[in-house]
């Protein structure tokens, strides 16, 4: 489970990602929109490997929602994502991998949410 | 604004390239992109010396970065390209076996934009330098080849010795001039110019051909520096350029070589109708050498009352005969046998000359 203390999406993160590509909302909002249009991929990744049984194979999804979760500032899904790598590395899968995986689809629900708001109050470049 | 440089980021996760392709083009280089190593390689090999630095990701399906890199560092024409490895901060492990795998440094995500300024300009310092290095040692080969071609012609046209010569570094010094004690012999043939005047230019040129092939082999062996062919007329001498002890001996052992092998080739000419004969003049002394002639066409020549001495008596040698100086003589006491052919007198040497000749070698 995430540290509960961490945001669904660290809006000093976005500031940051701002401030260092020279306030150019239109590439954050790009990489953004990347990220919301490929995290759906890592999940089916994540959910083969989990049926399957198979450690090995929910190494890499996990891993990369887990770094592209990180760039963005979403935080808690970044958390769990690397919780379930470690998962994948371990091994064998428990029930935790189910939960784990259950837990990470809503934290995706929510700092997809948190994104999309995070987009609208911005003005359109 | 031209590129500073080509980067190419390979990572499987969109995102993280992405962001990455930016803060590289925000540094001013040009980025092409793979989601995998085999995307990446193929890209490589597509653009041969293109890419200046490739940043990494371990973690990526069909071929990962250890794979990558590995096929990378096996390959000439990529092993030299700085890699930069992308990974999480939890992965140092990976790094490490990537830095033993050829990496030439790491990078954690999230990518700070310092530390990957720092990086990548150290990378394009690094691969700058290789090029540089690359270039100047392409340029030497380059320039190392001509000279070796233009020494085996000139060593076609001169005596290996003076060839060398030319082109070692005391070359220039003993080129400008140098006195040394020198055995110069001359040999020519007896007869050649009647020979010449009857027999046709192919037949005169292939005899030429046959004696100068004896003659260029007795010298070889004995190491003496050619100084000239002219015609039948061949001078050789010893010691000069490169030092002989037994400079006097070698010049002996190099007649005596000549003598015996013209024999059977005077015998093919006999039964050709001509009679030619063959005879040497030794002499040693002091002589001038160096380079004489002039601007455009110089030789590498010996001057001395030592070269017209051997001319000489090659002039009063009859076939057969090897004809000693004085001074040849004493040097070579118990090491040849040689008879006396008493005084002569030599063309423009006011006193005449105690000569001998050599029967054979003891």
């Amino acid at each position: 489970m995430p540290e509960p203390d961490l945001p669904v999406v660290d809006e000093r993160i976005l500031a940051e990602l701002m401030a260092s590509t020279g306030d150019d909302i239109g590439f954050v909002r790009e990489l953004i929109q990347t990220y919301l249009a490929d995290t759906p991929l890592q999940f089916d990744g994540m959910s083969e490997a989990v049926e399957a049984d198979d450690a090995a194979a929910l190494v890499r999804p996990a891993h990369t929602l887990k770094s592209s979760s990180e760039t963005v500032g979403a935080m808690r899904l970044s958390s769990i994502a690397r919780e379930l790598e470690m998962a994948g590395r371990s091994g064998s899968l428990d029930a935790t991998a189910r939960t784990g995986l259950d837990a990470a689809r809503a934290e995706w629900l929510a700092a997809a949410g948190a994104l999309d708001a995070f987009l609208k109050r911005r003005p359109a470049e | 604004m031209t590129a500073v440089g080509k980067a190419l980021v390979v990572d499987d996760s969109s995102v993280n390239r992405l962001l990455l392709v930016r803060r590289l083009e925000a540094l001013g280089l040009e980025v092409m992109q793979a989601e995998n190593g085999v995307l990446a390689l193929e890209l490589l090999a597509a653009n041969p010396g293109a890419v200046d630095v490739v940043l990494l990701d371990v973690l990526m399906p069909e071929l990962d970065g250890y794979e990558t890199l590995a096929a990378m560092k096996a390959d000439q024409s990529t092993r030299h390209i700085p890699v930069l490895i992308v990974s999480g901060v939890e992965e140092l492990d990976s790094v490490v076996r990537c830095i033993e795998l050829g990496a030439s440094d790491y990078l954690t995500k999230p990518i700070n934009a310092s530390i990957l300024a720092a990086r990548i300009n150290a990378s394009l310092a690094a691969k700058r330098l290789h090029d540089v290095e690359v270039e100047s040692f392409e340029r030497q080969t380059a320039l190392n080849r001509t000279i070796e071609r233009q020494k085996q012609e000139l060593s076609r046209f001169l005596s290996p010795q003076i060839a060398a010569l030319i082109s070692s570094p005391e070359g220039e010094q003993l080129l400008a001039g140098h006195r040394r004690e020198v055995t110069v012999a001359f040999c020519d043939l007896r007869g050649f110019t009647h020979f010449a005047e009857q027999a046709g230019p192919e037949e005169v040129m292939t005899l030429l051909s046959e004696y100068h092939r004896l003659m260029g082999e007795a010298i070889t062996e004995q190491e003496g520096t050619l100084e000239h062919f002219a015609g039948d007329g061949v001078m050789v001498f010893f010691n000069d350029p490169i030092p002989q002890e037994d400079h006097v001996e070698r010049a002996v052992r190099m007649a005596v070589a000549m003598r015996d092998r013209f024999v059977e080739l005077a015998s093919a000419w006999r039964q050709r109708g001509y009679e030619l004969g063959f005879g040497v003049g030794i002499a040693v002394g002091d002589a001038t050498l160096g380079r004489i002639g002039f601007e455009g066409r110089h030789d590498y020549g010996a001057i001395g009352n030592v070269t017209i001495l051997a001319s000489r008596l090659s002039s009063q040698a009859q076939a057969g005969q090897i004809l000693l100086s004085p001074r040849a003589q004493t040097m070579l006491q118990g090491l040849i046998e040689s008879e006396s052919v008493g005084e002569l007198t030599l063309k423009g040497l006011t006193r005449p000359v105690l000569a001998s000749n050599v029967v054979g070698l003891r």
